[in-house]
């Protein structure tokens, strides 16, 4: 097991390099530079030249991407220039906050989606089957900020049941309820997708097996029914399941970034359209990498967890 | 099967019990008492006047700290401020200000002539010990400064190396703020998180995304402001902004889009509205193309219609434009330029005069970018009337960096018209930089068009030299007759700033320098 994990951690250095070098040469190829965006009508040649050269942007391409690289390895990820802050310090608080929000919004539909799928499956073209097969599509099938947009509508702005946006209350106690009120909306608007999809491959999931041999011995040998599903066949299942789960995790934290403009949640994603925006580039740069870098992470811990429960897959 | 009404009621159960929680209590409406919470348009970029260029970090700085001179309310004409009177040399090239007494920085320290000096010297002198907390992009407001000098403690002297006379509304100009000294010596590249002023307002805290707090100063020269404490909390997205101001979670609200102007009719809201130093063109290529002539270029400019574009497109935030200048500009502004009527037989009759009967045309648009209000709708409405006299015009879009990246460095053979908009402190900047002969992209301008006429050049030199404000005004009105005639651009609209307030709110008013002034403000 301990080689299996270090050869897929040893496996992740070249994805990184790779990623590192892909978005560097994008933000060099993107037309536009940070001085330009600072400047904006006021960007004649010449203060665009001499900001350029303030900001260290005069030197060679190659140049560039080896001291960046350098500073990297050293744990200096650079200075954003739009924020006028440490980059580790801005991405590690605002890359926080996204996983809040998508941390959440993962359990939730992981929880919801295999639930939904394993009651449908039990219950194949019955009411609930029909029901839940009926929700699902409908849940696929709305635009996220739009379902973000509408619940503002509703929950905050009329019925001011939530706030409308914001991760922490302006005033008064950062407490955990205060979180929970600010997190409901977005967590919930930002699952229900991931939930549709984990709910129709967890169904199909569980068709599958039970339709196999060992449910039948099961149910002869008078196994409860509650117990063959929940436990038998789900337990097989999940082979199938989990790494549905790893992509639809990366579903939601990609999918974090409309939900953090709509609901002015602090987070990466947001950061990253704003740094783009403003070719901040090594706030770009630092961002990616390091979102990469959990990314690749979390894709290693699903790879494991799945060996784990079927042994075929260590090899 | 027995395992579902288990897990539903458990579901139902803990779904109440967290709707109770979570609804019960406290509601969102309520803003506390006596502070302000405004609703910015992004998160700011540092709280340093000197390295900031963004409208919305302006509005923090205005109510942080102050400058030398600032403008009179509601009006672009400036007045005394941190200086109590200045004097300026009859050949224009050097300033004297003499210092209001006895006011002191947030952080204890003075305020005096050394302090000034500090301020100058730091943005422009590069040898300065502390010009490393830069860079400084607007320095070259003050490009014009020789040397600045601490004559006494009240006493400060600008020595200039031309005579400048938008030297005066520079220094009323964020770029001119005066921050302390003794704070950039102890924050150095931290001080755009640590600012320190003489406002009306003092810095309390900065919550990176959330939310900066500024709290009243008791001391202020001015008179302390009403309010206790302001918040300043970015939210990016046009329609949250709008449902945090319907929600009552800010008190004040600023550029809400025009569509979302009626959600706010009604006593609970108070709408704002102010013109400003704005104007919203087509950049024509006068080189080569068909634009090389004047009457196609004036025929664009009857063939546009700007009523149409500023009251449907625009749903009336932004007023028609006669001329390159903006009626904000009260003092140079000159009443007797109108704007082109709306008149496709004239723009016909001019292109068929011309030979330019069918031209193809390019046009280049962006996607959006400061001060451009809705460019899209704009720009494909523009198309349209132009296809209306028969011009064939070809729209080519551009995200806003890429679009600046294209037509900055000019137009020449690669479009023959450009939208542009630009947002300026002094009359003189926009002409200046865009207009004259000696701004031409290719020696450091933004004259993409290549307009070149030697009466505007001479005007505008002129006008640059005086200092005489009534002389100024003079030169300004005539340029303004010259460039309504020769068509360089199509002059489509005026921007209004708007703002929505709560009905809570007293005291409040929008500045046409598109500043956000806080000192006055009351919330009951």
């Amino acid at each position: 097991m301990a080689g299996y994990i270090i050869k897929r951690l040893l496996s992740a250095i070249p994805v990184l390099l790779g990623i590192s070098i892909i978005v560097f040469v994008i933000m060099a190829m993107i037309p536009g530079d940070p001085a330009t965006a600072i400047l904006g009508s006021y960007a004649t040649p010449e203060n665009v030249e001499k900001l350029n050269r303030d900001l260290g942007l005069d030197q060679p391409m190659i140049q560039r991407y080896f001291i960046w690289l350098g500073n990297m390895l050293h744990g200096d990820f650079g200075r954003s220039f739009s924020l006028n802050r440490a980059v580790l310090d801005e991405v590690l608080e605002r890359f926080n906050a996204t996983l809040v929000l998508a941390g959440t919004a993962f359990v939730i539909c992981s929880l919801l989606g295999v639930a939904a799928g394993v009651i449908s499956a039990a219950r194949q073209f019955g009411l609930a089957d029909k029901l839940i097969t009926f929700v699902v599509l409908l849940g696929i099938s709305i635009p996220s900020f739009f379902l973000g947009m509408m619940m503002i509508l509703i929950f905050a702005v009329d019925l001011r049941w939530f706030p409308v946006s914001g991760m922490w209350p302006i005033y008064g106690d950062r407490d955990f309820t205060a979180l929970i009120r600010h997190l409901t909306l977005p967590a919930i608007a930002l699952a229900v997708v991931a939930a549709g999809v984990i709910a129709r491959l967890s169904r199909s999931a569980m068709l599958e097996v039970l339709r196999q041999d060992f449910i039948r011995t099961a149910r002869a040998k008078g196994v409860h029914e509650r117990s063959v599903i929940w436990r038998h066949a789900l337990r097989a299942a999940m082979v199938t399941i989990i790494p549905v789960l790893g992509i639809q995790a990366g579903f939601v934290l990609s999918g974090a970034v409309y939900i953090e403009i709509v609901f002015q949640w602090p987070g990466v994603g947001r950061m990253l359209v704003d740094a783009i925006l403003t070719r901040d580039i090594l706030l770009v740069q630092g961002g990616v990498v390091i979102v990469a870098a959990c990314y690749v992470m979390f894709n290693i811990v699903v790879d494991v967890a799945q060996s784990l429960l079927d042994p075929r897959i260590k090899t | 099967m027995t395992f579902l009404p288990l897990t539903r009621r458990a579901m139902l159960a803990t779904t109440g019990a967290a709707a109770l929680t979570l609804g019960a209590g406290i509601g969102f409406a309520d803003t506390p008492p006596n502070v302000l919470i405004v609703g910015q348009i992004a998160e700011p970029k540092a709280l340093d006047p000197a390295a900031v260029t963004a409208v919305n970090d302006f509005r923090i700085l205005m109510n942080v700290y102050d400058g030398l001179v600032r403008y009179k309310d509601g009006t672009l004409e400036v007045e005394p401020a941190l200086a109590k009177e200045w004097t300026i040399s009859d050949d224009g090239m050097t300033y004297t200000f003499t210092l209001r007494d006895g006011v002191k920085f947030h952080d204890g320290s003075d305020f005096n002539a050394d302090a000034v000096k500090f301020n100058f010297d730091r943005m422009l002198d590069e040898s300065h010990p502390f010009h490393n907390t830069g860079p400084f992009p607007l320095a070259f407001f003050f490009s014009a400064v020789e040397k600045t000098e601490a004559v006494d403690p009240k006493t400060v002297r600008f020595t200039l190396n031309a005579p400048y006379a938008p030297f005066l509304s520079n220094l009323a100009y964020p770029t001119g703020l005066i921050v302390s000294p003794a704070a950039v010596e102890k924050h150095g590249t931290e001080f755009g998180r640590n600012p320190s002023g003489t406002g009306p307002f003092k810095f309390k805290e900065w919550r990176s995304n959330e939310a900066v707090v500024v709290d009243a100063n008791p001391d202020y020269w001015d008179g302390a402001p009403k309010l206790e404490a302001v918040v300043f909390r970015p939210i990016t997205d046009a329609n949250t902004r709008t449902a945090e101001m319907l929600a009552g979670g800010i008190d004040l609200m600023v550029e809400v889009p025009p569509v979302s102007l009626s959600e706010f009719q009604g006593a609970a809201f108070k709408i704002y509205e102010q013109a400003g130093p704005h104007v919203w063109f087509l950049i024509l290529n006068a080189k080569d193309g068909p634009m090389a002539d004047k009457r196609v270029r004036q025929a664009a400019n009857y063939a546009i219609n700007k009523e149409a574009i500023v009251n449907n497109v625009l749903e009336g935030t932004a007023a028609v434009a006669a001329g390159p200048t903006p009626p904000a500009f009260a003092w140079a502004y000159n009443d007797d330029v109108k704007p082109y009527p709306y008149d496709p037989d004239k723009a016909r009759a001019l292109l068929k005069e011309a030979g330019a009967e069918g031209a193809e045309l390019t046009f280049f648009v962006t996607e959006g970018g400061s001060g451009m209000l809705d460019p899209i709708a704009m720009g494909t409405a523009i198309q349209a009337d132009l296809q209306a006299v028969g011009l064939k015009v070809k729209i080519e879009t551009y995200e806003w960096n890429t679009f600046l990246g294209e037509v900055n460095p000019g137009l020449d053979g690669k479009a023959d018209m450009a939208e542009m908009a630009w947002m300026t402190n002094d009359p003189d900047t926009l002409p200046f930089l865009t207009l004259r002969t000696e701004a031409w992209p290719d020696k450091g301008g933004f004259n993409s068009g290549y307009y070149s006429n030697p009466k505007v050049d001479a005007l505008l030199d002129a006008a640059r030299k005086s200092t005489d404000q009534a002389e100024r005004a003079k030169l300004y009105k005539e340029m303004q007759v010259i460039v309504h005639d020769d068509a360089p651009w199509v002059f489509v609209a005026n921007w209004k700033q708007n703002a929505v307030t709560s009905d809570k709110v007293e005291g409040f008013s929008l500045q046409p320098s598109f500043f956000l002034l806080l000192g006055k403000v009351s919330k009951t």
